[in-house]
């Protein structure tokens, strides 16, 4: 392949690699705004909270695989304490502005735990031995983890997909997402779905959190760059839309990737006009409905 | 009446209270009236309007930075400086209010953040005007007009922050007082109804917004002096939670609520900082359980006392 067109290929490689990721912090973020209608501040503390447990684990055990397993659990079980015993005594309020401000809490309080228990040192545990290596992608090298990171994005967005369309829970938060009295009406603990679905997201941006880990370490301040990131992505795509979250990872990754090659000092600015853009012509987002 | 003598009062006692306080403790204490300021700028778009801005910090990073580039490029008198900002501030706060008043709820914060992140990112894109991460350093105090002075040392500029800070706030509190205010509480608690009775709601939130921008960049515009520099943080996200912060705490809706909020907030933070460095974990405590249990704040929760204890004398139930 000639040198451009591989350089596309890279860059568009790249880019949904990035895409990935994001992908797992956005996905939560708007699954939760779908049910809950918060906002969750906290969701970039989550996610760095995820990557601080992943670190431990392969220190202690050895196994990244073990770490991928075991960090969203423990991550999920926290999101799921926090929604238990404090999220839940905002919902009879009105204003949305209680969430905002309990999240943004709740990531004070993480980052300062995170910092008192792992200190402030960045901490790498580096690309797991056998995701080490370049592949060939169409002929032009690429590196293996990066193209780990893309079949792990498009196989969880393919999971997801099909838990919120085939399964019975998957029906039920849908369900509940369109109108909640409804189906508390017919009988369903909406409770339970809050917090599972809750969980459910933190899981996912702990999932990012520990694959993100071993490209840029885990460091204070991870999440504070990541959900405003994931903030844009889920504002383009349309807040509490799935598919939007998607689409929004996709668009996001591209400016960013393209946006840091060709213009180095605006990448940061396009991301924003992006999203200012497409709010002034579609205030709901993308594939979102106007609230 | 009664109020203007409580404003003179208040004004006496806080001119005096340099002559009392020690010199290091003065240089807290002028940043903490100017994040007073700040924070009471807030207070009018989330305690009247229910417009819960989350970029606020755009509003002091545009009057910082518009004092800081009208203090170094031009050599403006203080003053002039300081009201040219404010004004730059209050022009470009027209569009930002109104495209974000297209939107309401949570989409109206997560614009208000973007408009702030995108001035974030503009400081990195327009590096030789900005100084991009650097920022700018060595803000002057250029003397007045009629060689006045006065305001170029710390003591000084303690009175002019204060005479600001008194000003805004018997600006604000006329305000939201007037007319003006009646209708923008009726937009806060029924919107729809508001309409309906034929008053331009838009219009309204948009005033409201390019007001609390203009107070905000007012508080920008003193602390770049101050404190001799202006850096990009002031535009970023954790500074606009953390005064949304102060405004719920101290009581939204008051005005005097968030000024003593962030400026009590302030000072305490200097103060815990420097004896324990678990400060942020106790203030995130104390602000999930301001939100949860006492959502009017400390003032608020004063009021709220002192009408029920009122209340119950008259009705003989609670």
């Amino acid at each position: 392949m000639t040198g451009f067109l591989g350089f596309i290929l890279t860059q568009c490689l790249n880019a949904l690699s990035q895409a990935a990721i994001l992908f797992f912090i956005a996905c939560g973020l708007t699954l939760i705004f779908g049910i809950m209608r918060i906002v969750n501040f906290a969701h970039g503390v989550i996610f760095m909270l995820g990557a601080y447990v992943g670190y431990t684990i392969i220190a202690v055990t050895g196994s990244f695989v073990l770490s991928l397993i075991v960090a969203p659990i423990v991550v999920g079980a926290v999101g799921m304490a926090f929604e238990r015993t404090l999220l839940r005594r905002l919902y009879g309020r009105r204003d949305g502005g209680a969430y905002l401000m309990v999240t943004f809490g709740l990531a004070v309080v993480l980052s300062e735990a995170i910092r008192l228990v792992w200190g402030p040192q960045p901490l790498g545990s580096g690309i797991p031995d056998f995701l080490r290596g370049i592949v060939l992608v169409l002929g032009q090298p690429f590196p293996l983890y990066r193209v780990f990171l893309i079949g792990l994005g498009i196989a969880a967005a393919l999971a997801v997909w099909q838990f919120l369309e085939r399964t019975r829970a998957g029906l039920l938060i849908r369900a509940v997402s369109q109108n909640a009295e409804m189906v508390h009406a017919l009988g369903t603990d909406v409770d339970l779905v809050r917090t599972g679905v809750f969980g459910l997201g933190c899981a996912m941006a702990a999932l990012g959190g520990v694959l993100a880990a071993p490209l840029v370490t885990a460091f204070l301040g991870m999440g504070t760059t990541t959900v405003i990131d994931a903030f844009v992505i889920v504002i383009i795509g349309g807040m509490g839309s799935f598919l939007g979250s998607i689409v929004g990872s996709l668009l996001v990754a591209v400016v960013q990737v393209f946006g840091a090659y060709y213009f180095q000092d605006l990448a940061l600015a396009l991301m924003y006009a992006l999203m200012l853009a497409i709010l002034v012509a579609r205030p709901g987002g993308l594939l979102g409905k106007e609230e | 009446m009664r109020f203007a003598l409580t404003v003179l009062l208040v004004a006496g006692a806080g001119a005096l209270v340099p002559l009392v306080a020690p010199a290091y403790a003065l240089t807290i204490l002028i940043e903490a009236l100017i994040f007073g300021l700040f924070a009471m700028s807030l207070d009018l778009m989330v305690g009247y309007g229910k417009l819960y801005s989350f970029g606020h910090a755009a509003a002091y990073g545009l009057g910082a930075y518009g004092c800081a580039l009208l203090l170094t490029r031009l050599q403006l008198p203080l003053p002039a400086g300081i009201a040219l900002a404010v004004l730059a501030t209050l022009l470009i706060a027209l569009p930002i209010a109104w495209i974000c008043t297209r939107s309401t709820g949570v989409s109206f914060s997560m614009l208000t953040l973007a408009f702030a992140q995108l001035g974030y990112a503009m400081l990195f894109r327009f590096k030789e005007i900005t100084g991009g991460s650097d920022g700018i350093d060595g803000i002057p105090r250029p003397a007045g007009p009629f060689g006045i002075t006065w305001f170029q040392g710390k003591l000084g500029y303690f009175y002019l922050v204060w005479a600001c800070l008194l000003g805004s706030y018997v600006l604000c509190r006329a305000i939201v007082r007037s007319p003006f205010g009646a209708v923008l509480a009726g937009i806060r608690e029924n919107e729809a109804k508001t309409r309906a009775l034929g008053y331009n709601t838009r219009g309204y939130k948009m005033a409201t917004v390019v007001l609390a921008y203009g107070v905000g960049g007012l508080a920008g515009a003193l602390y770049a002096p101050f404190a001799g520099f202006a850096s990009p943080e002031l535009f970023f996200w954790l500074v606009s939670g953390r005064v949304l912060i102060m405004v719920i705490v101290g009581g939204a809706g008051t005005l005097v609520g968030p000024i003593l909020g962030g400026a009590v907030f302030l000072m305490l933070e200097h103060e815990l900082s420097r004896v324990t460095d678990v400060w942020p974990l106790i203030f995130g405590s104390a602000f999930i359980f301001f939100v949860i249990f006492a959502p009017e704040g400390i003032l608020g929760l004063i009021v709220r006392r002192r009408a029920t204890a009122g209340q119950g004398t008259v009705d003989g139930a609670a």
